[in-house]
């Protein structure tokens, strides 16, 4: 109980910005490289749909692992399944995905003011 | 037993399912090809309808203002406006009546599920082995080969064409009218006291959720009979049988609590297909719910109604899991929340 | 020395595949399970059926057939009552009878036959490639590589099957060829799912990291040991799937999304009959059709449940 951000808030959000910043630089790359085989416009909208995919597949995973976590544990339980997966390495992978989305959204989106 | 701080966690997890639904929607109708304003056009249109209809849909906007359009109208319920099908109507009110009816279907069929599914189980795991135990498995991997869309068809020639003991299509007899109060007709009927029509509305449904409940009754007892088996080799049970009969039974009885705890899980799995054998139950029973609706829009390319529609069903599956999940932590309180 | 240890290994996987096939209990106690070898005597059946229509049989013809003399539509045998038709069974010049545009429907049911198994074993191949690659991978190099892959194929899984195929179906749009693609992306997670268990299992092993010191590269060591010990569950897995899948075809062409009118594809056939011939008792036009659906589906069910219990208890843990 210190009075500073609490570790389960602040390893979270590094993780985030750090994906974020990567997703940035891809997202930058990406409109770049689309805009060569068409229109700088659609290569916008095609950058931040597949941004807008990693996102939305990250928070699906998210709330699935933090939702189900529980319950595919207890069902690993029942049915003796042994597996490496665990609820805490799910949701820092997922993290790390809606991050890197979120970075590919705002760079395309930013890159729009060109238009 | 089970927290309010529980439940309010994972209602709060429906925004995040939701936003990410949501996102993947519009991202993926973002990248498929075809153009709505074309759609809405039509093939013929001219260039410039076309170019007018992309204006006032917004469509030359930046991407990122759509995409904050969407959610913030999906944020008002706002579910846009249908393209094809009833064009210009809104998507929410289209399906305000349109997924009770559906929703009841699957509720019924998965009674129907539970009430055959649970006893052939118990029955099989008690007699194991037995000439019962085969004869349930055979059937339970018949049950899951059968398509719908032949089971449906036979039963309505049998039944309904053949010996006339049951209608063949739609919800309630013609001499009704569905009233409004719900959208669910049982209930409805039941509410304001019709109870000729609710007879009618139950008769109606009997074949499509026998037809749609088939493959959960399969899933169930399998599991039913796995766990019920499970439970009876654990030494308490065994203990029991030394004792005699009688307390064998008694502790059968704990035991079947046990033995349900999988089985709930197996039943919020099943939901959704569940939503998918509605599909095809619908369209064998002319039943006008979504099922049958999802098939219509995306012949018509009416994406609105589409994208409406899995939303709606996102909702629906993670509610239904969170149910099985509270029914899950109530049958076995060592489950920590 | 490099090459010595390669040809060893070799030798040792194969033997060892071999002498645990001849020497495992499995077969034996597949071919004792009464339900799995009449699901086997099925499967063969449907697949000895598939090979004569595709040699003998000419899909064009079954799509435009006039049948010339009486091209009225004639119930099984020609009469459209069950009794009747079992009666006329001597003199039967269309067992199963005719269709709306008075075509063979014996023909074309058997036809139906080839295209199910094709199209089911395109599906079913590409989705255990498909799955198998990202499984080993998901499983090789785990971490955060592992969790996006597993993740994604968790999302994925947790749609069902019918309706996630519908929504591609949405996106790709109609077609035989669209559906298979469909369907095959809808079959992939689950193939993911039970090489990565599988996988997992073997790289435990030590003999793996064994290999690795000698110095063979990744994708030698992942095909070399993990896909010859994960063999067991993959079959089962493209067993049980191959049922789903033709059943899942047959569904989205039974709702307009996959074959196209003409094709003699069971699910277009049930189309016709729901349509056209329910209410007024064309009973032979759904019955048929769909009774060698249903029947080539149990075939596949009951081997690939056949063969999970065989594999017990080894199996229990990797296949569902």
């Amino acid at each position: 109980m210190s009075l500073s951000v609490p570790d389960q808030i602040r390893a979270p959000g590094r993780r985030l910005v750090t994906a974020a910043l990567a997703g940035a630089i891809a997202g930058g790359v990406a409109v770049a490289v689309f805009t060569i085989d068409g229109d700088f416009r659609t290569a916008t909208e095609q950058v931040f749909s597949l941004g807008a995919l990693a996102f939305g597949l990250g928070l699906l995973g998210w709330s699935g692992s933090v939702m189900a976590g529980t319950g595919i544990e207890n069902m690993q339980r029942y049915m003796k399944t042994r597996s490496n997966w665990t609820e805490a390495d799910s949701r820092r992978a997922m993290t790390r995905l809606i991050g890197f989305g979120l970075g590919v959204m705002l760079v395309a989106s930013v890159s729009t003011v060109g238009l | 037993m089970i927290s309010k701080r529980y439940i309010v966690k994972r209602l709060l997890l429906l925004i995040p399912v939701l936003l990410g639904v949501a996102t993947l929607v519009f991202s993926i109708l973002q990248l498929s090809p075809g153009n709505p304003a074309r759609v809405i056009a039509g093939e013929r249109a001219s260039e410039a309808a076309v170019r007018e209809i992309e204006r006032r849909l917004g469509l030359n906007d930046p991407i990122w203002v759509q995409y904050g359009r969407f959610l913030w109208d999906l944020l008002h319920l706002d579910l846009g406006e249908s393209y094809v099908y009833r064009r210009g109507q809104p998507v929410a009110g289209l399906l305000r009546w349109k997924f009770p009816i559906t929703m009841e279907l699957a509720v019924f069929g998965q009674l129907a599920g539970i009430l055959f599914g649970i006893p052939i189980g118990i029955i099989s795991a008690v007699k194991q082995d037995s000439l019962t135990d085969h004869l349930s498995r055979f059937g339970a991997l018949t049950g899951i080969s059968v398509p719908i869309f032949w089971s449906g068809p036979l039963l309505i020639l049998l039944f309904s064409v053949t010996l006339g003991w049951f209608p063949t299509s739609t919800r309630i007899g013609s001499e009704y009218t569905a009233p409004q109060v719900t959208g669910l007709l049982t209930v409805d009927t039941l509410l304001l006291g019709q109870y000729e029509a609710f007879i009618s509305a139950v008769h109606h449904l009997f074949l499509p959720s026998l037809v749609i409940g088939v493959y959960s009754m399969a899933l169930i007892s399998r599991m039913m009979r796995s766990s019920m088996l499970e439970v009876i080799r654990k030494d308490y049970i065994r203990t029991a049988r030394a004792k005699g009969q009688g307390a064998k039974i008694t502790l059968m009885k704990h035991g079947f609590r046990n033995a349900l705890i999988p089985v709930v899980t197996v039943i919020g799995i099943q939901f959704g297909s569940l939503l998918g054998g509605a599909v095809l139950t619908e369209t064998v029973f002319a039943i006008p719910g979504v099922g049958k609706l999802l098939v219509t829009v995306i012949q018509d390319g009416d994406y609105p109604v589409v994208q409406g529609i899995v939303l709606v069903f996102a909702v629906v599956f993670t509610l239904v899991n969170l149910l099985v999940d509270l029914t899950y932590s109530y049958l076995d309180p060592r489950i920590e929340q | 020395m490099s090459t010595e240890t390669e040809t060893a290994a070799e030798e040792r996987a194969s033997r060892s595949l071999l002498d645990r096939l001849r020497a495992s209990p499995f077969l034996s106690e597949l071919l004792s399970n009464r339900l799995a070898v009449f699901g086997l005597t099925l499967i063969v059946t449907m697949a000895v059926m598939a090979v004569y229509a595709r040699l003998f049989l000419d899909p064009e013809a079954l799509a435009h057939t006039e049948l010339g003399t009486n091209p009225s539509l004639a119930g099984p045998c020609g009469d459209p009552t069950v009794l009747g038709a079992l009666q006329n069974f001597a003199s039967c010049q269309f067992p199963f009878g005719t269709d709306l545009q008075a075509r063979d429907l014996f023909l074309r049911t058997v036809y139906g036959a080839w295209l199910a198994m094709k199209y089911g074993t395109i599906i079913v191949v590409a989705s255990t490639t498909f799955g198998v690659g990202l499984g080993i991978i998901a499983a090789y190099y785990g971490g955060w590589i592992d969790n996006v892959i597993m993740r994604t194929m968790d999302v994925l899984l947790a749609f069902p099957s019918l309706l996630l195929a519908l929504a591609l179906v949405a996106i790709f749009g109609v077609g035989l060829w669209k559906a298979v693609i469909a369907l095959t992306l809808v079959y992939t997670p689950r193939f993911a799912r039970v090489v990565r268990g599988a996988a997992l299992k073997v790289l435990e092993d030590e003999y793996i990291d064994a290999t690795e010191a000698l110095g063979a590269r990744d994708g030698r060591v992942l095909l070399r040991h993990v896909l010859p010990n994960s063999l067991a569950p993959i079959t089962v897995q493209s067993t049980l799937n191959f049922g789903l899948a033709i059943i899942d075809l047959a569904a989205l062409s039974f709702l307009g999304f996959g074959a196209q009118a003409g094709t003699p594809s069971w699910g277009l056939m049930l189309t016709n009959g729901v349509d056209n011939g329910l209410l007024t008792g064309q009973w032979w036009w759904s019955f048929f059709p769909g009774l060698f659906l249903a029947v080539t589906v149990l075939g596949f069910n009951l081997l690939g449940d056949g063969m999970r219990d065989a594999l017990d208890p080894r199996m229990r843990e990797t296949v569902d």
